[in-house]
């Protein structure tokens, strides 16, 4: 096959470059052989386990691998570290060859029942003899033995795989071909239990004849890995033999202490655990049926074969049809609980199955469970770990993998032997169903346990898990902030938020929003992993967990393209190609009149790159009156970018539009200087909507010129009621922001007086006053401001100014050390104290109801109490809260 | 690995002129026909329908766009129609932000853009 077609052929599957098509077949092929090679084990192995071992032996397989497959890891890593990547894999393949043909040499022993030696010289017949002998007398030792020997040959095998992708792919080789490799993995699971069922159910081959197939599948292994090293020499002579590049160690202590730092992980771990005790438990009923349901290891080899290829071709079709489907349309709530609800209830069927029916709910209670476990538990794994911050994520996995899951076998291990022992089940081995019937049921109710264990985690991790994100989601933010940029606003947040959003709208859309957030470099590498949700690695890894192993993440593929410099360099220039100019000239008005508001979205988010010119002008103009708000604030957004002074009346009519007021504003705001005459007719109008004039003070405050100041200022000399807060606040803005606006004292004098008057006509309530001193009542005002803060105010000026204002109290009391307002309790200005004739205080609290002062109609507290009491009558309403700023005490 | 030539094959099939496309869509320093040049001599052949296949185009710059889009451009400036197929996710990219998409009629398989010529 040529180069070009087989790259062809290949991008069917992944995205294959021309020159690296071979390097990348021939890694599929090499991850092809090595989980062949594996499901033809693997029956081996469970059925060695099932037919040779009573059940009471099954737990010390699995607690012997939790035990020591991490030191084999470990050594493993040494090794790594101190061959020629090439020797190392080479050897190791080779010993794996070397002793799978020496199990195979104690198969055939133990099958053949005999004591034979294959030499006649005394020495090599005892020495033959001797091992013989040993075989059958130990045989439960070598079945244990090489159940751990296929666990070890799948981590290796695995893990080397991935070091030889590292080693010969960069990063984003390594990225695009994920799907390629894995496909071939998926073949060779596939073709590996096929070959496994076809071969045992036909007879034609024996269960250990299997294994000799091994040797040959992991020949063509070393072929194919010396090819890939040799094919990388040639092609590029940088990369070479080396040790591996990965990342720093971490302790198991320290990798504890980030599990123990966050109850979230801790939660996670546990539910992790209580499910893998489940499986485990559910996987030892299963073997439980499947030992009393076969007579030999031959029929249960081909059952358990035939078993695996159905689970691995259901869990591809599932994952790739109905996984994202079902977290798409049910979220990760829902998701999270169908694996422990669906084998719960199947696990409840036990109690009700007839033992006609045995087999088949032991295969499909454990077959369910490898299939959610390959499938949406697996999605749902990866998407609980999103939350977690990166360092604390890596070292709490590692924590989880290597120990809590190893901890949760081993504990299903010794929950079953501990049970089976106490059960004495073993006086019930008389190899009929109805046994096993009642050991897998007297089991089940541990298995449920464990079940409703694993539900009741999966609803304490969820209510964690929004908290966790939302806190983690502001901790990403706050530490990509101060990585780029100290000044960026809550606008950056709602852009980042709109961008994830916008993904459920449309692709093109989040695709659009990215480009926009990179364009202006505020896209740290949190947030685009943020972005990213990894969606893409969530499938990776489903698909990774078909050959029960760990696999890498990787960043979406797309996003990174955004990203990529060059990538967007040359977007922009496409803008600004004279043939695109010319066919968006033609074509815009056709799309911004689309009946999709989607398409319009698109349109109105992609005008922001447009050249300026007038087929833009026209297209935004229409997007600015588009009757959706999405649409109105993307193409505010666009019209920001552009400052088409045509566009101003339109956007200030949008200032009525509460939806897209505030965009509306900062739009306006982007204009900048030279735009106030502009937008000052509609805060000059008399008549249209009322709540254009009051957003237009906000606009121009963000402008924030001499100009704007002074239109703002006019305006409060008109003294418009229902528009002076906003002028207020403007002009409050204004001040504080811009030191080099100059206001005029003189107009600014007048109008601070009448604020000011305005504002203590409601303490001083001079129609109060006189009212009270008609009554024969001595109003004292009491006036407990410290001599040194700010507001204080001489006594002969406030009288000035009071004098001036009409007030009509008997007495100003100077209360400068705050000795009287403090005795009283007084709070605020004005807090109001009505005393009777016999000198007690009849009333306390507000002067009136009229908090805003703007009520006609108010009730005045104080006026009603003196009222009571000079009708000699009870004050009905003795305390009420008061208001004002509070008292500016010594 | 060396930046690969752009090679573009043309064949015809059931009235559509199809240019097969492989390697990289991008300026060059080299003087060669562009897909451009090669579009309009089969319209000044009479042709009408073409389709571009992207399929073993690994990477497009601004310039390899400019001449797609000078190409729809004659194309429909003479009645016909242009489409493209066998687009890899990260051109589709560049189309979907600049807006393309909305304008050229772009397919996955080249197989379903031929049966949409009718």
């Amino acid at each position: 096959m040529s180069d070009g077609r087989l790259e062809r052929t290949l991008k069917k599957f992944g995205d294959v470059r021309p020159a690296e098509a071979r390097t990348a077949l021939n890694f599929a092929a090499y991850f092809f052989l090595i989980t062949c090679t594996f499901y033809l084990l693997k029956p081996v192995k469970e059925s060695a386990l099932i037919s040779f071992l009573s059940p009471s032996w099954w737990p010390y397989a699995d607690l012997i691998t939790a035990l020591l497959i991490g030191f084999v890891v470990a050594w493993n890593t040494r090794l790594l570290s101190r061959m020629p990547r090439r020797t190392y894999l080479t050897a190791s393949l080779l010993f794996f060859i070397f002793s799978v043909l020496a199990f195979w040499f104690l198969f055939d022993v133990h099958a053949s029942g005999e004591v034979r030696s294959p030499v006649v010289d005394p020495s090599g017949m005892y020495f033959f003899l001797s091992i013989q002998i040993f075989i059958q007398n130990m045989w439960h030792w070598v079945v244990i033995a090489f159940a751990f020997w296929t666990d070890v040959f799948i981590a290796m095998s695995v893990t080397q795989f991935w070091i030889a992708v590292n080693d010969v792919c960069d990063p984003h080789q390594g990225k695009r071909l994920v799907g390629l490799f894995v496909t071939g993995g998926l073949f060779g699971g596939i073709a590996g239990s096929a070959l496994a069922a076809l071969s045992t159910f036909a007879r034609v081959l024996k269960p250990e004849d299997l294994l000799l197939a091994a040797p040959g599948l992991l020949g063509l292994a070393v072929f194919v890995v010396n090819l890939v090293y040799a094919g990388q020499r040639r092609f590029d002579a940088a990369v070479g033999d080396g040790p591996v590049g990965a990342p720093a160690r971490v302790g198991l202590l320290e990798s504890l202490r980030a599990v123990r730092s966050s109850r979230y992980l801790l939660l996670l771990a546990g539910m992790l655990a209580s499910a893998m005790v489940a499986g485990a438990l559910i996987n030892y009923q299963f073997k439980t049926v499947v030992k009393y349901a076969f007579e030999s290891q031959a029929q249960t080899a081909a059952f358990i074969s035939l078993l695996f290829m159905i689970v691995l071709g259901v869990s591809t079709v599932v994952h790739l049809a109905a996984t994202g489907h079902v977290l798409k349309t049910y979220g990760i709530r829902w998701a999270i609980v169908i694996a422990p609800v669906a084998l719960f209830a199947g696990s409840l069927a036990v109690f009700a199955v007839p033992i006609g029916l045995l087999v088949g709910w032991a295969a499909a209670v454990r077959g369910g469970d490898k299939l959610f476990d390959n499938t949406i538990s697996q999605s749902v794994r990866e998407l609980l770990y999103i939350p977690v911050r990166a360092d604390i994520k890596y070292k709490g996995k590692i924590f989880i993998d290597m120990f809590v899951n190893k901890f949760a076998t081993g504990l299903g291990a010794a929950i079953f032997w501990a049970f089976y022992a106490l059960r004495q089940f073993a006086y019930r081995s008389d190899g009929t169903l109805a046994s096993a019937l009642a050991i897998v049921r007297e089991t089940g109710f541990l298995t449920l346990f464990f079940l409703l264990l694993w539900l009741a985690m999966t609803r304490l991790v969820y209510a964690e898990y929004p908290a966790v994100l939302k806190r983690d989601i502001r901790k990403i933010h706050k530490e990509g902030r101060e990585a780029i940029d100290e000044h960026v606003d809550i606008g950056m947040t709602l852009e980042i938020f709109n961008t994830i959003q916008s993904a459920e709208r449309s692709s093109t859309l989040y695709y659009m929003n990215l480009f926009n957030l990179v364009r202006r470099r505020q896209l740290t590498p949190e947030l685009k992993e943020l972005l990213g949700m990894r969606r893409d690695a969530a499938k990776a890894r489903a698909m990774d967990a078909l050959f029960d192993v760990g696999g890498g993440g990787f960043f979406p593929e797309l996003e990174e393209a955004i990203a990529d410099p060059e990538i967007q360099k040359e977007i922009d220039l496409v803008f600004l190609l004279p043939a695109y100019q010319q066919i968006m000239g033609e074509r815009l008005g056709e799309i911004v009149g689309s009946a999709s508001e989607v398409d319009r979205i698109e349109a109105a988010n992609t005008l922001s790159r447009m050249v300026p010119n007038e087929s833009t002008l026209q297209a935004l103009a229409r997007l600015l009156q588009d009757p959706s708000s999405e649409v109105v604030l993307y193409a505010l957004n666009s019209a920001s970018v552009h400052r088409f002074p045509e566009h101003i009346p339109l956007i200030v009519g949008l200032l009525a539009n509460p939806m897209v007021c505030a965009e509306a504003q900062k739009t306006l705001a982007d204009y900048g200087p030279g735009v106030e005459d502009l937008v000052a007719p509609a805060l000059q109008a008399d008549a249209g909507p009322a709540e254009v004039r009051r957003a237009v003070p906000e606009v121009l405050a963000r402008i924030g010129t001499q100009r704007a100041a002074d239109i703002l200022l006019a305006e409060l000399a008109r003294r418009r009621e229902d528009l002076e807060p906003a002028l207020v606040e403007a002009l409050y803005k204004i001040r504080t922001d811009r030191s080099a606006v100059r206001f005029r004292e003189k107009a600014v004098r007048a109008e601070l007086l009448f604020l000011v008057r305005k504002a203590c006509d409601v303490v001083l309530d001079p129609p109060g006053q006189k009212a009270a001193r008609d009554k024969q009542v001595v109003w004292l005002a009491v006036n407990s401001t410290n001599p040194e803060h700010a507001n204080f105010r001489q006594p002969e000026e406030l009288k000035k100014t009071y004098t001036e204002w009409q007030a009509a109290y008997a007495a100003q009391l100077m209360d400068a050390d705050g000795a009287t307002g403090r005795a009283y309790g007084a709070k605020t200005t004005p807090h109001t104290f009505v005393i009777d004739a016999e000198g007690k205080i009849a009333y306390v609290g507000a002067i009136d109801d009229d908090t805003g002062g703007k009520n006609p109609e108010r009730k005045n507290y104080a006026l009603a109490a003196v009222d009571a009491l000079s009708a000699g009558k009870p004050v009905d309403t003795a305390t009420t809260k008061p208001y004002g700023c509070s008292v500016k005490y010594k | 690995m060396g930046q690969p030539q752009l090679v573009i094959k043309t064949r015809e099939a059931d009235k559509v002129v199809i240019f097969d496309l492989e390697g990289e869509l991008r300026r060059s320093d080299l003087p060669q026909t562009t897909l451009h040049s090669l579009v309009e001599a089969q319209l000044d052949r009479g042709r009408r329908k073409v389709l571009v296949n992207l399929d073993g185009v690994t990477f497009v710059d601004s310039f390899g766009i400019g001449q797609i889009l000078a190409s729809y451009t004659s194309t429909q400036n003479l009645g016909g129609k242009f489409k493209l197929c066998g687009v890899s996710k990260k051109i589709l990219l560049i189309f979907q932000i600049t807006m393309i998409h909305k304008v050229i009629d772009i397919h996955d398989e080249c197989d379903r853009a031929m049966e949409s010529f009718g």
